[in-house]
């Protein structure tokens, strides 16, 4: 767990000082990329929970996840579709899924 | 036990990107704030600031004009008589004792079918006021810092009324230079109208003073088109 937050806190430290800035017109396709990101590591937790976590289903989702979010978005934007709402609320809907069965998990365990 | 192992490794490199992601975001989203639209106001403010400050160099430089004119012209009674011209043709802020009407929209909701029209000001709502106030005796009028002249126009432009070109949002405040009693009684009259606006809701509030200040008449007032006719032809 240590591990995991020590990392959380490099990766923060990095981007807060990166001397890159993603452009406003990408801003959109970040913030998707973002939230599915946060989705897969919830998803990871859950699975950590359930004791059927897999690191190469994580890895790959992690990314996966992110990019065809982004890339879906996308191609929304050119096509007039706004997927960007959609996948707010899927990704949205998911965490907060896997954040409920986190939370039983966690008191099953320790409480 | 290398399998545990990697898998550390790798959700340490996949929080490592999720905190780089996150303060991205986070920064993203501070720039989106200082951006675009403060930006623009920003801009605008300043424009803004700088064509008032051109405004009253301008006008300082009519005034300094316009003294060395009267220097010149050193005749008393031509002087009487520029001055008595000046005051009549709005060039100079008034000041003496009238009335401040302060106008605004309806606040009570339309009802259903009703014309959401008649809620709202119009030209012809103020037109009716002043032209009350004018008939009442009133020496000076402004509307909203506007002061109006012979050519001033009061009209409606959009959602905004517009006097003397310069457009302003409601509440409108009109100023008039008169006697106190005769100009507030003009519009409290029954049946006239405060009482014909009142019952649209349209708020109309009367503030009698003893000391109201009518500016002056900030357009240009040189003719473009029209000269004077010769006496002898006509």
């Amino acid at each position: 767990m240590s591990y995991a937050l020590l990392s959380l806190a490099i990766g923060a430290v990095l981007g807060a000082f990166a001397p890159i800035a993603v452009p406003v017109a990408y801003a959109k396709l970040f913030s998707v990329a973002l939230l599915a990101s946060l989705d897969s590591v919830f998803g990871g937790f859950r699975a950590a929970m359930e004791e059927k976590f897999d690191n190469t289903i994580f890895i790959s989702g992690f990314f996966t996840n992110a990019l065809l979010a982004v890339f879906l978005v996308y191609v929304g934007d050119h096509l007039g579709i706004d997927l960007y709402y959609v996948a707010l609320l899927a990704f949205g809907l998911r965490i907060f899924q896997n954040l409920a069965i986190i939370r039983r998990y966690f008191f099953r365990k320790h409480g | 036990m290398s399998s545990l192992r990697r898998s550390q490794i790798s959700i340490s490199f996949v929080c490592m990107v999720l905190g780089f992601m996150l303060t991205m975001q986070f920064r993203i989203a501070m720039d989106q704030r200082s951006s675009l639209p403060y930006q623009r106001t920003e801009e605008l403010s300043a424009r803004l600031l700088q064509t008032e400050k051109e405004r009253d160099a301008l006008q300082e430089q009519v005034a300094k004009l316009e003294e060395a004119a009267a220097k010149r012209t050193a005749e008393p009674s031509s002087q009487q008589t520029i001055q008595e011209l000046r005051l009549r043709s709005g060039q100079v802020a008034l000041t003496g004792p009238g009335v401040i009407v302060t106008i605004d929209d309806s606040k009570i909701a339309s009802k259903a079918g009703d014309n959401q029209n008649l809620y709202i000001i119009h030209d012809d709502d103020l037109l009716k006021v002043i032209n009350e106030l004018r008939a009442a005796g009133a020496e000076a009028i402004s509307v909203n810092g506007q002061r109006l002249v012979a050519t001033s126009e009061i009209r409606c432009a959009g959602p905004t009324l517009s006097v003397n070109n310069v457009r302003s949002a409601p509440p409108y405040e009109i100023r008039a230079i008169g006697d106190v009693q005769t100009l507030e009684n003009s519009l409290r009259m029954r049946g006239g109208v405060m009482e014909t606006l009142q019952v649209w809701g349209i708020q109309l509030e009367i503030q009698a003073s003893e000391s109201v200040t009518v500016p002056a008449y900030k357009g240009i007032g040189t003719y473009q088109y029209a000269r004077p006719a010769e006496e002898a032809s006509s």
